[in-house]
């Protein structure tokens, strides 16, 4: 099958979220069905991309309109966003299922709407090789989270997308700063061709460039001093797009800055912008564990959580090695299916007893012990247990850490893990070991849902090593540039 | 004939004032009001990244020719750019009529019930 059709990503998305006014028209019952299948559709392009890209182990390259980039936009779908738009796709799909249980404020067709736009943007971040494209998808990712955040209508959740509008707003501002400055120096927005003419650029120019573009990113990939947003946002959010931001959209932010430092490699000064971005990936980690300590709010305690992890991808990403990029592409993964766990756990319990309070967790063992099974689960598994799939990708991490000269980052992850173990295994205390009350009926499909992701941490944890060669696929992807632009078949225009 | 230099000078001139203005002021709608002067300066800048002296409107009429227009790449940019600050905006202003209904106010030192 010829590879344009991987297009079908963002375009199916794009198209089905304005045809959802038309499904409405018809039916209003038919809305969440709707969104159901569409979402079951992008499995299966994002299943078929997948296994087009890792079994020719070479990059699709959409080019659209049919023009070659530097003229025309390409998309870039390699290792690392083949994985990531499946993942993507099937998290949202689990989404869309949990929403039709857990949504019920009007209007439900806007909801829909915007839940395709959001997976549409991440996926787009992911996919594209340009870097203004790059902007409008994160534009479009951050205006429907605002708007998702705002979803419930209380005055919390206002107040939320308020914030995060506020950052957001800063963010873009930055980064547009950033696009001119490396547009100005380079004259081109092509991903590939910047980073062939990154060597020649002025490196003030380009260090500042990439510093305001990676901080520009820093919002949506939630790092220290402009994730002030995030624990509002996940607990304010309705709960399937909490999980939706905690599994993909945070990632696709901090795959961009990732993508984005890799491709200025032959900058001179490359390394002071690393040295910035591993200073503020620790400040990440420290500030939200030591939040998270303090939560009496569980959805906001694993918000702190899910920031805490956020920050050791980031330190792993700002190694500049191979190992390290390796290493925070695997705890990408894990990260996205142990969160997307226990935003799920903990968000049934939030609709099931009407709160997600410390207290409404006592006696969850007895009440409702399948989704209890599955919240120990991941909270074991967040914590680093070993035998679940975060101990190896921690192990990884600081690995790389001591290889490329971190050793005290051993030390930071070692002292975070530590701080989650007294924060979780609190949670684990009031789940088994206090309270109690009625057994309560589960739904059968979540406990699916939820004893798939379930099994996905155990597999992983017992046989890591296809999962870690995927990671290490992924993250040679991100880490080869030589090898992505030669992959781009650029026009020998300008260069 | 203006210097390249007053476009700079203008633009981050904006950037800044837009940047106090969130960061200082207190009323919500004079932050999204910062954000926007913040936006129209970043659109500046990147509108003076292209201009080159003496050159007109890259609008392909009679007696312009690609040689005679500026760089037309980031006035397409920055089209976009305003579209999307439109849209920022709008959405901004509808938060914060629901805000103001709820909390009363418009002052962000009192519209803080989350917190932690």
């Amino acid at each position: 099958m010829n590879g344009q059709y991987a297009a079908l990503i963002i375009a199916l998305p794009l198209v089905s979220a304005f045809f959802v006014p038309v499904i409405k028209a018809i039916s209003k019952k038919a809305v969440m069905p709707f969104l159901l299948l569409v979402t079951l559709a992008q499995v299966g392009i994002a299943g078929w991309v997948f296994n087009e890209v890792y079994t020719s182990d070479k990059p699709i390259i959409v080019m659209a309109g049919g023009w070659r980039p530097p003229v025309g936009i390409n998309l870039y779908i390699g290792h690392f966003a083949a994985l990531f738009v499946l993942i993507i796709a099937v998290i949202s799909f689990f989404m869309a299922y949990f929403s039709i249980k857990a949504v019920k404020v009007e209007p439900l067709d806007k909801y829909a709407m915007l839940f395709l736009l959001l997976m549409l943007g991440a996926t787009g971040m992911i996919a594209t090789g340009d870097i203004f494209n790059l902007f409008v998808f994160m534009e479009i990712t951050a205006i429907t989270a605002y708007a998702l955040t705002a979803y419930n209508k209380t005055g919390e959740a206002a107040e939320a997308s308020m914030k995060y509008m506020i950052l957001g707003g800063i963010g873009s501002s930055f980064f547009l700063i950033g696009i001119a400055l490396i547009y100005g120096a380079t004259g081109t927005l092509n991903m590939a061709q910047i980073a062939q003419l990154a060597g020649n650029i002025n490196p003030t120019v380009a260090q500042v460039g990439l510093a305001l573009l990676i901080f520009g990113l820093a919002v949506e990939a939630e790092l220290f001093p402009l994730n002030a947003w995030a624990p509002d946002a996940y607990q304010a959010a309705p709960h399937p797009i909490t999980v939706m931001f905690s599994a993909f959209v945070v990632k696709a932010g901090l795959y961009a800055a990732a993508r984005l430092l890799y491709l200025m490699q032959a900058v001179s000064t490359w390394h002071s912008v690393l040295r910035l971005l591993v200073i503020m990936a620790v400040l990440t980690v420290v500030v939200a564990e030591f939040s998270a300590l303090r939560q009496r709010d569980v959805k906001r305690m694993i918000a702190y959580s899910s920031i805490s992890q956020v920050g050791m991808i980031a330190f792993a990403l700002a190694l500049g090695s191979q190992a390290g990029v390796d290493a925070g592409v695997f705890h990408m993964v894990n990260h996205a299916i142990v969160k997307a766990l226990l935003f799920l756990g903990v968000g049934y319990v939030g609709i099931k007893l009407g709160g997600t309070t410390l207290e409404d967790f006592e006696g969850l063992g007895r009440r409702m012990p399948l989704t209890a099974f599955a919240i120990t689960v991941g909270s074991l598994s967040a914590v680093g247990i070993p035998l679940f799939n975060i101990f190896w990708s921690k192990v990884r991490i600081m690995l790389a850490g001591v290889s490329a000269g971190y050793t005290w980052g051993v030390a930071l992850i070692l002292g975070a893990s530590v701080v989650e173990a007294v924060y979780y295994l609190r949670l684990i205390h009031r789940i088994w070991f206090a309270g109690g009350g009625e057994r309560l009926s589960e739904s059968f499909a979540l406990g699916a849902i939820m004893l798939f992701l379930v099994a996905l941490i155990l597999v992983i944890g017992f046989y890591p090593n296809y999962a870690w060669s995927l990671a290490q696929k992924a993250g040679a992807d991100i880490f080869d540039v030589t090898r992505y632009v030669s992959n781009v078949p650029l026009m020998g225009v300008g260069a | 004939m203006i210097h390249i230099s007053v476009y700079y000078f203008g633009a981050i001139s904006l950037i800044l004032i837009g940047l106090y203005a969130v960061l200082v002021k207190k009323n919500l709608l004079k932050m999204l009001i910062g954000l926007s002067i913040m936006e129209t300066g970043v659109n500046l800048l990147l509108i003076s990244v292209g201009y080159i002296s003496g050159r007109s409107a890259p609008i392909l009429s009679e007696g312009v020719g690609p040689n005679q227009a500026v760089d037309p790449i980031p006035q397409a940019l920055v089209l976009t750019a305003i579209v999307i600050g439109v849209a920022t905006t709008a959405m901004a202003l509808s938060v914060a009529i629901i805000l103001y209904e709820k909390y009363g106010t418009l002052n962000v030192e009192e519209i803080r019930r989350l917190r932690g």
